[in-house]
């Protein structure tokens, strides 16, 4: 009779504190939910301190809502604040434990660890995120992931990682000029031309007439040394948009390239002695300009004397030895005389770029003439 | 800590004040042949428990809807309330201890010791009711104390009531209340062990075989009670802490020493004034709690408002490297100030979130300033906090056990 009596009085107590919890909680919901909207009010406007507040007091409200943890973790992280990095991640490493296939907590993680400069733990959540349960666009929030992880690995030199992300997003990115645009522009600063032109020249299939795309892959068809098309680009770039001057100043200076080119395909031989006489002629004007810019006299050089570091004197005295040879290009025998006068060209061109800064003008399209024929000789 | 009577065996002396029931009776012959007594008081304990834990379940509510409702749910520095709400507050406190509640002062745990070895596990139900109100209306105004040592004396309340009505006999009644105060503390703690451990070392002073069953049922009937209205989750989120070299050990060292030094001073200020305040004219006590709301407030209104209530928001923040060690050491300080004014005015509530606050802020200055002079330390913030407040506790009240498994 006694334990019926307790019995009956712990499932009366049981029921009106089951009650009271029960309106307690929902009136602190909607609290909690009203506190809420206000830290995101204030964390759009980036007022992070008040979006912590609000944050905060919504948890107190409702302690076990995964959103406001969320929510804090981020205005936490984003306050830009490294003292509030420990917390921050505390409260996702809670929501991670809860629900580790949860892509927005590993994506916030992620950003975490981004902060905090660790390339091992941001590229596993991200990872994590790319393939953990969204709940919207898949391949979209995907992608966005991948991209961050991607910005975030250059941004710390990781060269190598980031080229092979970058493999992943371009074999999934969707029929879209935009997402390619974007996917070229993360090739092109992973210093990957040929990539990043693959990924303009997918845009322009998409949007032939994508002035974006079109001043990007003239770009990086230059960057890459490829002028013929960097010019086929470039002045189609320049007729969508004629305001481009950047890519008006690259088309001068690749026009200049293959013009000057005395290695050109379909080039006559009288057009490639032509173009080798002036660039001779230029190399010299160029390492008398430079010599005086740094206070030498090259007339008054004792080239026999010459120390082996000073490098314009002997570029002078390699110049005017090959000056004879220039009256024996016609001769069919010679035929390793234009790469050897070039030869000469090309470290005078950048002797005189390291030691009196870039050129301009035939000299510029003369050095850009000797990197191509370095990296293709390599 | 007191020399404690027997638990199980003779009962206290007769002239004992209060003596509410008729020993002589054996109130269960009905059950007597079915149900032996002892186990009837193992089954008494899960229902102490379980009505212990439903009284715990409606204090956390109470003190955490006073303070939103007195304080407001974003904490402002610089606002009148800040100081207002407690001064008015502690007047209505003073006013309910005075005429309605008298002996519901302090934190309870004394009293809680007093029922088991002076009167017979005597503890008026009046003192569950007043240490709910009071205790309840104090800490949610932002008097800077806890509500577990509340907590344990309503639970010993509870049971003691509980075992009066059933008349069960004197010698099992004395055992009622520290089964009602792990109960009770257990509740509030939202850990069992900690509950037990506490209980036994602090309440019953021994280990006693004969009582530790039901103090267990208790302490985890009220858990389980506890849990299943407010969820499972704990006071702090404990960051990932590491230990990668003995020499370490010569820090959390140091702590212990800084710990106990404050300990000290902590216990000495309380021991200082608490006479002093007493022994003031009694209408003076009808202001006394007002006037440490006053400087409770001040103490926020001036741009901590960490120090008001139980803190365990801040500790958690403190916790997670929120605050540089400056903040932290004050706050320490400021803590040990707030509750010292606030529990010698004679304002119920508990001393334990005080404690653990106090020690959560020493731990981290103080291992703040050690990775400081040595670099190569690899406790985070964190874990000083930790220790700090295992240090605190232990130090300050005096139960090492316990503390190691708070912390734990």
């Amino acid at each position: 009779m006694i334990l019926l009596v307790l019995t009956l009085a712990a499932a009366t107590g049981f029921a009106a504190v089951s009650h009271l919890v029960t309106r307690y909680t929902a009136n602190q919901q909607a609290r909690g939910r009203k506190l809420y909207a206000l830290g995101l009010e204030n964390a759009k406007a980036l007022h992070y301190d008040d979006a912590i507040a609000a944050f905060r007091a919504a948890l107190t409200c409702d302690p076990t809502n995964s959103q406001y943890q969320l929510s804090l973790a981020r205005a936490l992280r984003d306050s830009n604040d490294p003292r509030r990095l420990d917390e921050s991640e505390s409260y996702l490493i809670a929501l991670w434990q809860r629900t580790p296939q949860d892509a927005a907590v590993n994506l916030a993680l992620a950003r975490v660890a981004a902060h905090r400069g660790s390339i091992e733990d941001a590229t596993r959540y991200y990872h994590n995120a790319m393939y953990g349960v969204w709940s919207g666009d898949l391949d979209a929030n995907r992608n966005k992931a991948r991209i961050e992880l991607i910005q975030f690995l250059l941004k710390q030199g990781a060269r190598a990682q980031a080229d092979s992300e970058l493999i992943a997003l371009a074999a999934a990115l969707p029929p879209d000029p935009a997402s390619h645009l974007q996917a070229a522009h993360l090739f092109q600063q992973a210093l990957d031309y040929p990539g990043a032109l693959a990924q303009y020249e997918e845009a322009l299939h998409l949007d032939p007439g994508n002035s974006t795309a079109l001043a990007g892959a003239g770009e990086t068809a230059y960057l890459s040394g490829n002028y013929s098309s960097a010019q086929r680009y470039l002045r189609s770039a320049v007729s969508a948009n004629p305001a481009d001057a950047e890519s008006r100043q690259l088309l001068a200076s690749t026009d200049l390239v293959l013009r000057a080119d005395p290695f050109h395909s379909h080039v006559s031989d009288a057009e490639r002695n032509r173009r080798i006489t002036a660039a001779f002629s230029q190399a010299e004007d160029r390492l008398t300009a430079c010599a005086q810019q740094v206070g030498i006299d090259l007339t008054k050089v004792d080239l026999a004397n010459t120390a082996p570091a000073s490098a314009l004197p002997g570029l002078q005295a390699r110049w005017q030895l090959a000056k004879p040879d220039l009256d024996l290009l016609r001769s069919p025998a010679e035929t390793d005389l234009p790469d050897a006068i070039m030869d000469v060209v090309f470290q005078i061109e950048q002797q005189t770029a390291a030691t009196c800064g870039q050129p301009q003008g035939l000299d510029l399209a003369l050095l850009l003439i000797s990197q191509k024929r370095e990296a293709a000789s390599q | 800590m007191s020399n404690p009577a027997p638990l199980v065996g003779p009962s206290a002396p007769s002239s004992t004040p209060v003596a509410p029931v008729k020993t002589s009776r054996r109130l269960f012959s009905t059950l007597e042949g079915v149900l032996h007594e002892e186990v009837f008081f193992l089954i008494l304990s899960v229902f102490i428990g379980i009505f212990s834990g439903l009284a715990g379940v409606c204090f956390r509510l109470t003190i955490d809807w006073m303070h939103l409702a007195l304080l407001g749910p974003l904490p402002q520095t610089h606002s009148w309330r800040l100081f207002a709400v407690p001064s008015l507050a502690g007047l209505v406190v003073a006013a309910l201890v005075m005429r309605v509640f008298p002996g519901i002062r302090g934190s309870g745990v004394n009293q809680t010791k007093s029922a088991l070895y002076i009167f017979n596990g005597f503890i008026p139900f009046r003192t569950a009711v007043g240490k709910f109100i009071c205790a309840g209306i104090a800490i949610g105004s932002g008097q800077s104390l806890g509500p577990e040592d509340p907590s344990l004396q309503i639970g010993a309340s509870i049971a003691s009531a509980l075992g009066r009505q059933l008349e069960i006999s004197r010698e099992k009644l004395r055992l009622m209340a520290p089964v009602g105060a792990a109960a009770g503390l257990a509740a509030a703690f939202n850990a069992p062990i900690s509950a037990v451990l506490f209980v036994i070392e602090e309440v019953i002073g021994r280990w006693s075989a004969g009582i530790l069953g039901s103090v267990v049922l208790s302490a985890v009937a009220s858990v389980v009670v506890v849990r299943s209205f407010l969820g499972s989750e704990p006071l702090f989120r404990i960051p990932v802490t590491t230990f990668k070299r003995p020499t370490e050990l010569i820090a959390y060292a140091v702590l212990g020493i800084a710990g106990g030094l404050a300990s000290v001073a902590f216990a000495k200020s309380i021991g200082y004034f608490r006479p002093l305040l007493k022994a003031l004219p009694r209408w003076t006590q009808y202001f006394q709690p007002a006037i440490a709301g006053l400087l409770v407030g001040l103490i926020g209104f001036l741009g901590f408002p960490q120090v008001m209530g139980a803190g365990y928001d801040s500790m958690d923040q403190a916790m997670h490297g929120q605050y540089a060690w400056k903040v932290l050491a004050l706050l320490a300080v400021l803590k040990i100030l707030a509750t010292t004014v606030s529990f010698v005015s004679g304002t119920p509530g508990g001393m334990f979130a005080p404690t653990l606050f106090i020690g959560a802020m020493l731990g981290g200055a103080v291992g703040d300033i050690e990775r400081f002079y040595f670099p190569h330390l690899t406790g985070s913030t964190g874990t000083y906090v930790l220790v700090g407040m295992g240090v605190l506790f232990a130090g300050f009240l005096r139960v090492p056990m316990t503390s190691v498994f708070m912390v734990l």
